[in-house]
């Protein structure tokens, strides 16, 4: 306890040593940005494609799985950013408009196929595959993300672990619509939304780890 | 101003005289939050004079805080802390963004390491980050402004202009989420708030 410096002494040499590097909008989104790139990359390369892609995305409702997944995926990544900044203030709201799409697609769906036939949509044949698929794709951009934001000063690290988490997850889903052949609105809201809940908790767990400071 | 207001301004002392500390708080702490912005901002590209001034005008504030909420723990102690937080500071600088005071950056870090070192020392200290707020404040004056004068003053100004003031001054918002919320930019609410400012600084002037 004697061995402590003097304070004034402390702030001499804090005050000479060059300022630790900036945490900005670009250092937190280029590397999670390329980690989606080589995971979803590699995925799409060995597993290929769904075919007629083209076509296929000209279809408005499968156009809408890769785009609401991507505009809950760009909110949360600015809100995972702004949440390591202290003195900032985190309103969830960007991220409950494309939520709400996605239960209005799901709800307008559920109206219109008879009864007998929701449950066989909902549960489609590839569940289990887009669970897993998304999960341990979007790990390295997760972990990435965490690991620019221990640079960051966050006040309540697994809110914004979750943050990353969901960013992460919910751009891997978009990455992995490309891939899946399940269009009806009931399963990909369904799955691919609980696949970016799974990413978001994990986030959470790792960032409570991660990011304390 | 109706004129039973008007009546109760001037023979009221109580609104006038608190009118004044609201006064010379708010210019006081513009002045340094341009003060401070301007150091931090500087300290960042690498200006270690400008980090040490930043660093040595907060230290005291920081002290004080440190003092008032660790009573019972040996002053050493204290000091520990202080060098946490100060550490801490620096470590982190580069969270700040420059698009609210800094002042709100350093409530919320202090906050957050004096409660921490508290914590990592078996003794839980409750903080409300008010008291952060008012004991890091730039010229803490006799007594806060109590919300029913504010409310009395800001109705004396135009509306935008004192939800703005409202926001930014009263509720501790940042200038830009304020500005977001009213709809514009955040130097338009930056030029609004100081001349609501001014103007609520006439009025108090007229009041007393």
């Amino acid at each position: 306890m004697t061995q402590r410096p003097s304070t004034e002494a402390l702030i001499r040499s804090l005050a000479a040593s060059p300022p630790p590097p900036p945490l900005t909008a670009r250092g937190l989104a280029g590397p999670v940005v390329a980690a989606l790139t080589i995971s979803l990359g590699l995925f799409l390369w060995l597993i290929g494609l769904r075919a007629n892609l083209g076509q296929a995305l000209a279809d408005p409702a499968i156009l809408a799985k890769s785009l609401l997944p991507l505009a809950l995926a760009v909110p949360a990544l600015v809100l995972a950013l702004r949440s390591a900044r202290p003195g900032r203030v985190v309103r969830p709201g960007l991220l409950i408009l494309p939520a709400a799409a996605a239960l209005a697609l799901f709800l307008a769906r559920g109206v219109q196929v008879p009864s007998g036939q929701i449950l066989p949509e909902l549960l489609g044949h590839s569940a289990a595959a887009c669970l897993l698929s998304i999960t341990a794709l979007s790990a390295p951009a997760t972990l990435v993300g965490l690991i620019v934001l221990r640079r960051g000063a966050s006040l309540r690290p697994a809110r914004t672990g979750a943050l990353i988490g969901m960013a992460a997850a919910a751009g891997t889903a978009a990455g992995y619509a490309l891939h899946c052949t399940e269009d009806s609105p009931l399963f990909f809201t369904t799955w691919y939304g609980l696949a970016i809940l799974i990413g978001t908790g994990i986030g959470a767990l790792a960032g409570q780890r991660l990011l304390r400071w | 101003m109706t004129p039973d207001a008007q009546a109760l301004a001037w023979h009221c002392p109580g609104p006038a005289r608190q009118a004044n500390v609201m006064r010379s708080r708010t210019e006081g702490a513009l002045d340094q939050d341009r003060i401070w912005d301007d150091l931090m901002h500087r300290a960042n590209q690498g200006d270690g004079a400008a980090f040490l001034q930043f660093l040595t005008q907060v230290t005291p504030r920081l002290r004080g805080l440190i003092r008032a909420r660790g009573r019972g723990l040996p002053p050493d102690l204290h000091e520990d802390i202080l060098q946490e937080v100060l550490l801490a500071i620096h470590l982190k600088r580069g969270t700040w963004d420059g698009t609210g005071p800094v002042r709100f950056w350093l409530y919320a870090v202090a906050r957050h390491k004096v409660v921490d070192a508290f914590r990592r020392r078996g003794r839980r200290v409750h903080l409300p980050l008010d008291d952060v707020a008012e004991m890091l404040a730039a010229d803490p004056g006799p007594a806060p402004l109590a919300a029913r004068d504010a409310d009395r003053m800001l109705g004396m100004i135009d509306a935008r202009s004192a939800a703005l003031v409202r926001a930014v001054r009263l509720e501790g918002q940042s200038t830009e989420d304020a500005a977001a919320r009213i709809g514009v930019t955040p130097g338009t609410a930056r030029v609004v708030l100081h001349r609501a400012m001014k103007r609520l600084a006439e009025l108090a002037e007229r009041m007393k």
